[in-house]
This record gives structure tokens, sequence and C-alpha cells, in this order.
């Protein structure tokens, strides 16, 4: 679905008289939402600040140079440089359904746009209205906003819980069959990128073109990588290739 | 990187465990901590306004939207913590459930710092690769989300194109999967893995899903187990019956 612009006929502020607001903006752009929105990205920053001074700390222990710390780092981040602006594309379009602070808390971190949307969608239904339209009022987004939060809290606490349980699963394994503990993460990264990447190809065909075209850039980009010996190819190749996908995308969308 | 010319021997081991000790204390403690404020954060937006918005919204309503979005997703708040376990490893597992957009961004991320540095998955350097990489995607991200959602949102609203929009919305998960699949696959360099994944992806999409769609949430999972039970009967002789450590010889992880 796509996010629709609020009725021009939106109050510009919200009122206390019976008529429902639909001023959605409005309602969700207050000062002790935009704290806590930030005070979210700032969990995310300080942890990242620890878990870096771990891995700078420790590295020996993995047997990695400080060198290869910083390049990992900086791989990490020219690789999300793509992915995030896409995110970023998508959350601006969303602003005019869900106000800045919720937008950044669930659709930029936590979360995904697509799981994101379709719970709210789902809890709009359920309160008689879609996520669009005179009768997507703020109580409308309070519920979906709470249902998104709460089903959101659930992924969380579940990893709190099963993380540790999984911890010592696999530390037990690696004890019974350290042979199967070195094969199962590769074969879960493959598996899971090959499900991942054959279930976007019967969506359409300009999906199958996008993955193809994506996959044939990072092949050439490896290719050339290992000719020329151009480490920093291999650090931007997953840009190019989602820029020239996308490319490719937009005109065969428009085309046909 | 050598052992230090002034430690003795045999407390070279020794104090490498104890980095490797102090490193996984550190993150799976300040992982927890920190994912369990933002759990708090983050709930306590829709709670805001629930209570201090001025809306009309009973429990029941929010308990209705919820129950509808739980019995969509509920199951995965339990799947993908255990589909994702085995590539994350634990500290993994509290940056990625917190920072949210895990296979669109954080894993290609690890990914392509672990080419980077030539990391194989399943080894300890990889396992700091991929935090450092997730570290690095975590500090693109909040910058980009703080300036271009939070900062210049609204503006971007009004000036970006909506046949972009769509595009980016529609194709960039395809456009990064493409890619991403070919990068897995040349740096994890098991041919073999590789085609059993594609293969056993290729029959749940085309041969099963069409016939039984309730299983489409399930898919990556079931994919992702298949995987590894097929890949570890074809493990090839020389792993059968060894006891060769995770981080052992190159020569003896996966299959080649």
């Amino acid at each position: 679905m796509s996010p629709q612009p609020l009725p021009a006929s939106a109050s510009p502020h919200r009122s206390p008289d019976l008529l429902a607001s639909t001023d959605v903006p409005g309602l969700a752009n207050t000062p002790i939402l935009w704290i806590l929105a930030l005070a979210v990205l700032s969990v995310v920053g300080i942890q990242s600040a620890i878990y870096m001074v771990a891995v700078r700390r420790n590295a020996e222990a993995a047997d990695m140079s400080p060198r290869e710390v910083n390049r990992a780092f900086r791989a990490g981040g020219i690789a999300a440089i793509g992915p995030s602006l896409a995110v970023v594309l998508v959350a601006v379009a969303l602003l005019p359904l869900f106000g800045t602070p919720p937008v950044l808390v669930r659709i930029g971190l936590i979360g995904s746009a697509a799981t994101e949307v379709a719970s709210a969608e789902l809890a709009a239904q359920t309160m008689g209205s879609g996520l669009s339209g005179d009768g997507y009022t703020t109580d409308v987004f309070v519920v979906a906003l709470m249902a998104m939060s709460l089903s959101g809290a659930g992924w969380m606490l579940a990893t709190l819980i099963l993380t540790p349980v999984l911890k010592t699963g696999s530390a037990k394994l690696q004890k019974v069959n350290p042979a199967l503990m070195s094969i199962v993460p590769g074969a879960a990264l493959l598996a899971a990128f090959a499900a991942l990447a054959m279930t976007e190809l019967p969506k359409s065909g300009v999906h199958a073109v996008a993955v193809a075209v994506s996959a044939v850039i990072m092949a050439v980009c490896l290719l050339i990588a290992n000719r020329l010996r151009a480490a920093w190819l291999k650090e931007w190749a997953l840009g190019f290739a989602i820029v020239g996908a996308l490319t490719v995308a937009y005109f065969v969308h428009h085309a046909g | 990187m050598s052992a230090n010319s002034d430690a003795q021997p045999q407390a070279v081991p020794a104090r490498l465990a104890a980095m490797d000790q102090a490193y996984t204390v550190t993150t799976n403690r300040w992982g927890r901590i920190t994912m369990i404020i933002s759990l708090l954060l983050a709930t306590s937006v829709p709670f805001y306004l629930l209570f201090f918005g001025g809306v009309s919204v009973t429990g029941a309503q929010v308990l209705t939207g919820f129950l509808a979005v739980a019995a969509t997703y509920g199951v995965f708040w339990i799947v993908e913590p255990v589909t994702y376990y085995p590539i994350l490893g634990p500290a993994g597992m509290y940056q990625a459930f917190m920072i949210g957009n895990i296979s669109n961004k954080l894993l290609p991320s690890a990914i392509v710092a672990q080419s980077s540095i030539n990391a194989r998955p399943g080894t300890r350097k990889a396992e700091f690769a991929a935090t450092a990489a997730i570290c690095g995607a975590a500090a693109v991200h909040v910058v980009s989300l703080l300036l271009l959602v939070g900062l210049l949102g609204t503006w971007l609203v009004s000036i970006t194109p909506p046949e972009i929009t769509e595009v980016a919305r529609l194709y960039i998960l395809p456009a990064i999967l493409g890619g991403i699949v070919v990068q897995l696959i040349a740096t994890l360099k098991q041919i073999k893995a590789a085609l059993i994944a594609m293969a056993i992806a290729a029959a749940m999409v085309f041969g099963v899903l069409p016939f039984v769609p309730a299983l489409a949430g399930f898919n990556t999972g079931i994919v992702v187990l298949l995987t590894i039970v097929v890949v570890w009967f074809a493990r090839p002789r020389s792993m059968r019956g060894a006891r060769t450590r995770a981080d052992g010889d190159e020569e003896t992880i996966g299959i080649a």
C-alpha cells in the first residue's frame, strides 16, 4: 500500500471537541516522543561503542589485527549505506502516516518497514479502518502503534530469553560435535539468503530482473576486485549492485 | 597476529583465552542491558500517547489490535531469533534485534566485512568481524536516520518524486539480495553447500509454497534447517568423525 497524504481538511491542531482528529503527525510530533526516539537512537550508539571497544581490546584472541578491526568496521558501514538510504526513503514516505518519532523508532530501528506497516494495517482493520482516508483517526493510529510496539516487544523479549538458551545449546553441541558447529553457520547463511532471494523471484518480472542485475553487477565487481587486487571495490560492490538494480528496475517498472 | 615476545610461551594461550572471555562477558552483559533499556523506551512511546495523547481508546481495542498482529507475527518472535542465531552468535543477537533490518542491512554488512578481511563464517575471527561490521552499519544507519528522517524528513517528503519512493520500496530487497548471494558464495567458497541451499530454496519456493501457502512465513526457517541437515550428511569424508576445532585449520572447515 502507498501512504496517502492526510486530507486537507484535517485540523492543524488537535481540539478536544467531539470530532475525531485525523492529525496524526500533530499528535505524534510532541517533545516527549522526540526525546524517547532520540534516547533509543542513543542507546543503539552506546551499544555500538561498547561493542567496538570490546572487539578492539580483545581482537588478538580472534587472531585479528587492529587494522582488520578498522577494516571490518568500515566495510560494514560502507555496505550499509545503500540499505540505510533505502530505509530512509521508505521511512520518509511513511512520515505523514505515523509522524516522525514513531517512524524513527519502529521503521528506522527495531523493526523493518514491511513488518511494521503490515502490523499497523492489521491493527487498524480491527478498528474498522485502514491506514488511510478519513477513517484513519488518531484513535486508530494509537491502537495501531500500540499493537506494532507490543509485537516488537515480543521479538525483543524472545531474543532476550532465547539467546542464553541457544548459547548453552550450541556450546554443548560444540563439545559433542565440533564438526557440526563448523558447518552450521556457513550453511545457515547460504540457506537464509538463498531462501530470501528465491522468494523474490516469483513476485514479478521486475523483482526477478532486480535480483539478476544485482547478482551480475556483484559478480563483475568481485572479478575486477580480484583481478586488480582492489579491496575497496569489495566494500563498495554491494552499493553499486543496489543502485544498478534499482535503476534498471525503475525503467522496467515504468516501461511495463 | 603473532604472540608477543614479552609473554611467556605458556602464558600466551591463557592470556588469549582471558581476552576471549572478556569479549564474551562484555558483549553479553551490555548487549542485554542496552536491549532491555531500548525495549522499555520504545514501548513507552505508544503508552505515552495512550494515556496522555487525549485519545479515547479502550483497553479492549488495544488488545484486539494486538491479538490481530500477534496472530500473524507471534510465531516469528520465536522463529526469527532461532533462525538467525547460528549466523549472528549471542553478541550479534543483541545488536540485530535492537537495530532491526537484519536481512536487508545487518547480515549483508557482516558478510561484506568478513569477505574483505577473509574471515570464514564459523570462526572466532568472523564473529568479531561481524560485530565490528554491525557497529559500522549501526553508525551509518543512526546518522542517516537522524539527518535524513529526523532533521530533513518533512522537507524530503515534499521534494522526492513518488515514482522513486515507489520503486525503492518495491524493489530494494531483490536489489540487495541478488548481489549479497553472489558475495556470500564468493566469500564462503562452499560450492556444494551453495548448490544444496539453492536447490532446497527453489524446491520450497516453486514446488511447495504454491500448494501450501500457509508455510510462506516459515520458508526461511525451513530452508535453513533442511540445508544444515543435507549439508551435514553430504560432508566430505575428511570431516567424518573428525574432532577439529571450529576455528582450526581452514582446510577442515565447511564443504569445499
